[in-house]
């Protein structure tokens, strides 16, 4: 190729590249740096006025039990609803790959809670599993059941409950759109070696399957971690701490503390801990892939 | 290698450079007087408030408005997030609003952000509703409207309660039982909190099966800053409050009362397991279901409980009494002037005509509850819960100190006591927790 063909290319891409690049830089590179830069500041309501503390906010915030709860709490929560979600995923793709009468409507029924903004879904929760007025409480008295779906015991198991609900949709669209590119020949090959289903799930489909998994695992965990909306409106954190997580103790301390430096603090924090994850991520899909 | 290792550490020198020598906003100007006339930009949140505030300001730009050259333009921002959003504001010391909106447990925390109102008449408020928006004895908002507490009870119910006599003997039995003395029960506006305890647990199918309720109250225990504002009412209502000599007293006997009271009516199930997550509409849903006999409550509550067409279960079952203990929190949804106003002067005539009674009996019209006693007597037909608010606030209300932490308090006392309030910390512990907290919010 010529020359100047070549730098022709190279120009071509920079400038269909520019609206996201600069899209990125005043939505993405700016704030992020801003906030950042708060996270080394004294910048409080009481003091509007900004003042260089250096690592304070940071000292202060790996002492704090309030920021260690929530993490610890935040971390555990991830962990148990990506886990969960990833198998029912894998499980409802695997079911629904294949023909069945009503596939579409079930296909499109699975859909809805992911299309349902977070903070709305938790607003519905709320009027839903109310005991007084909601329709599951009405429905369990019917059938004896009387549990109390918000008592302290209940509320930590039915926050991950209501979590996998609205997002196991999403882990099972992203192994579902795996399992349709899944090369037919392979699992024809396994069938005439005498494999059974367990053996080809095990041996042919996850190993085929797993920079797909790891992608929804990845995607569901980073997200998971910044969990707030539905938490938010159906406990505030409470009874207690007991259901803070990060971006709670995030929006109370800046927004009831008025204590914008140490929560740019925590938000680098997350910041940090999380943007490794996605260049292994990266890796693990593009390395991988069948 | 060492190529690297320089490349680091320039990088690193530069951001420190950078993190400190270009930091969120450490300068800006203080505002300006402006003109005094033009645009004056406001902040309120929608809602009963909003709605009333839209008539006054319709009003003020068709009348008194052209008079004084001023246009007021009012923003009706989220209710959830009005505050958050102001706070981002004021953080970046922004001048697009003029007027901010604030309330009596945040002035403190936005007083830096704020010009005191230094000739502005404010001799026509309940004097509770003033002094709760003074910080360090300045005058920093103009009171709007103002919320209080009262128990919302069934007549039918407590009516029958107080003249059966099978029932009355009944109660006496469960009043020895629970509260260790034996008590006849009383009209709600006599009650104290033990009165509210024992009635409580007559009313619960867990302490009297045939208790026409299955509960006989709702506690609003989540860990919400506004539920921390109810609890103060058992606690003013004990003798006890925040303080004592400018120190945090929330180890106090009566502290200890006030949380051990919530975990009592909790653990004996005399209000339902899931009002640890309650707030304002639980106790609403929980009120109209028929399920409760009665709850402390805002006043905004009652006029939805004795609506037909919203509650009708329970509409014209519904009264309205004083709180236990004849204390109850008053706070008032005030405006502010930003200090970073450009136009300082033309929002003040503004404020100036807010603070007449005419322009508040516009707002009485339109919905809101002003914080004027006079208003509140003379608009009696408007709302017949009008003159109850004047004399409960007049003879009951009470005002949390202000202090720049004030409205982290309340969040930190809900985050440390809402616990102990439904059985999953031990009250003393969750007592200490809170004082220490509170000394630490304090000073």
């Amino acid at each position: 190729m010529p020359a100047h063909s070549k730098a022709g290319g190279r120009g071509a891409r920079w400038i269909l590249s520019a609206p996201l690049i600069i899209f990125a830089a005043v939505f993405v590179v700016v704030p992020v740096y801003q906030g950042v830069q708060t996270s080394f500041y004294n910048l409080t309501l009481q003091q509007p006025i900004a003042a260089f503390n250096g690592l304070a906010n940071y000292a202060e915030l790996f002492t704090s039990p309030g920021f260690l709860h929530a993490a610890r709490f935040t971390v555990l929560f991830a962990l148990a609803v990506t886990t969960l979600e990833t198998v029912f995923g894998f499980g409802l793709a695997l079911l629904l790959n294949r023909a069945f009468p009503g596939k579409k409507v079930l296909f499109t029924m699975l859909l809805v809670p992911i299309m349902i903004a977070p903070a709305l879904l938790g607003v519905m929760f709320r009027l839903v599993l109310n005991s007084d007025i909601g329709l599951v409480p009405a429905l369990l008295d019917k059938v004896g059941l009387h549990i109390f779906l918000f008592s302290p015991n209940a509320i930590v198991p039915l926050l991950v409950l209501l979590d996998v609900l609205q997002w196991t949709p999403f882990t099972f669209l992203v192994m579902y759109a795996g399992l349709q590119s899944f090369p037919t020949d392979v699992l024809e090959a396994a069938q005439i070696d005498g494999a059974d289903r367990r053996r080809t799930l095990m041996s042919v489909v996850l190993p085929i399957m797993k920079p797909v998994i790891f992608a929804a695992v990845f995607l569901r965990l980073i997200d998971a971690i910044r969990t707030f909306d539905v938490v938010y409106v159906l406990t505030a954190g409470g009874p207690g701490t007991r259901t803070t997580t990060l971006s709670i103790f995030i929006y109370k301390t800046a927004f009831e503390s008025g204590d914008f430096g140490l929560a740019a603090a925590a938000s680098t924090v997350i910041l940090v801990v999380l943007l490794p994850i996605v260049p292994f991520l990266v890796r693990r899909i593009t390395r991988e892939e069948p | 290698m060492r190529m690297r290792a320089r490349a680091l550490v320039a990088a690193a020198l530069g951001s420190a450079l950078a993190l400190s020598g270009c930091a969120p906003g450490t300068g800006g100007s203080s505002g300006s007087a402006g003109s005094g006339k033009g645009t004056v930009q406001m902040v309120l949140w929608p809602g009963p408030e909003g709605d009333a505030m839209s008539k006054v300001v319709a009003k003020y730009n068709a009348g008194q408005g052209k008079k004084d050259g001023v246009k007021v333009d009012m923003t009706l921002l989220s209710r959830q997030d009005t505050f958050s959003k102001e706070a981002t504001l004021m953080a970046s010391r922004s001048s697009n609003e003029d007027i901010y909106f604030v309330a009596s447990y945040n002035v403190g925390q936005f007083a830096a952000s704020l010009d005191p109102l230094t000739s502005i008449d404010a001799s026509n408020y309940f004097p509770v509703a003033v002094n709760g928006l003074k910080y360090q004895g300045k005058q920093y908002a103009l009171p709007l409207d103002v919320s209080n507490h009262f128990t919302l009870y069934r007549k039918d119910l407590i009516d029958k309660l107080l003249h059966d006599a099978a029932q009355r003997a009944a109660y006496e039995k469960i009043a020895r039982k629970v509260i260790g003395q034996a008590r006849a029960p009383k009209p709600v506006d006599d009650w104290d909190w033990n009165d509210f305890k024992a009635t409580a647990a007559y009313f619960s199918k867990s302490t009297n099966p045939t208790s026409p309720t299955r509960y006989g109250t709702i506690l609003q225990a989540k860990n919400l800053l506004y539920n921390t504002m109810i609890w103060n009412d058992v606690l003013w209502g004990m003798g006890g409050s925040w303080t004592k000599n400018g120190k945090a007293d929330l180890t106090s006997p009566a502290a200890q009362q006030a949380i051990k009271l919530y975990a009592d009516v909790y653990k004996n199930h005399w209000t339902s397991p899931d009002s640890s997550q309650a707030e304002f509409p639980e106790t609403q849903a929980a009120l109209k279901s028929g399920n409760t006999a009665f709850a402390v409550q805002w006043s905004a509550g009652f006029a939805e409980l004795n609506d037909k067409s919203k509650s009708p279960g329970v509409a014209g079952k519904m009264a309205i009494g004083a709180v236990p203990g004849h204390k109850t929190h008053v706070h008032a949804l005030a405006v502010a002037l930003n200090k970073y106003s450009k136009n300082k002067a033309a929002a003040n005539k503004f404020l100036t005509y807010l603070s007449k009674p005419q322009a508040m009996s516009i707002y009485a019209q339109a919905g809101g509850i002003p914080a004027m006693p006079q208003v509140l007597q003379d608009k009696a037909s408007l709302n017949p819960a009008f003159p109850m608010i004047a004399k409960s606030i007049q003879q009951y209300g009470y005002a949390e100190p202000v202090f720049p932490k004030t409205f982290d308090a309340y969040s930190k006392l809900a985050e440390d006591l809402s616990g102990a309030w439904v059985g999953t910390s031990a009250p003393g512990s969750a007592a200490k927790t809170a004082n220490d907290d509170l000394q630490s919010l304090l000073q």
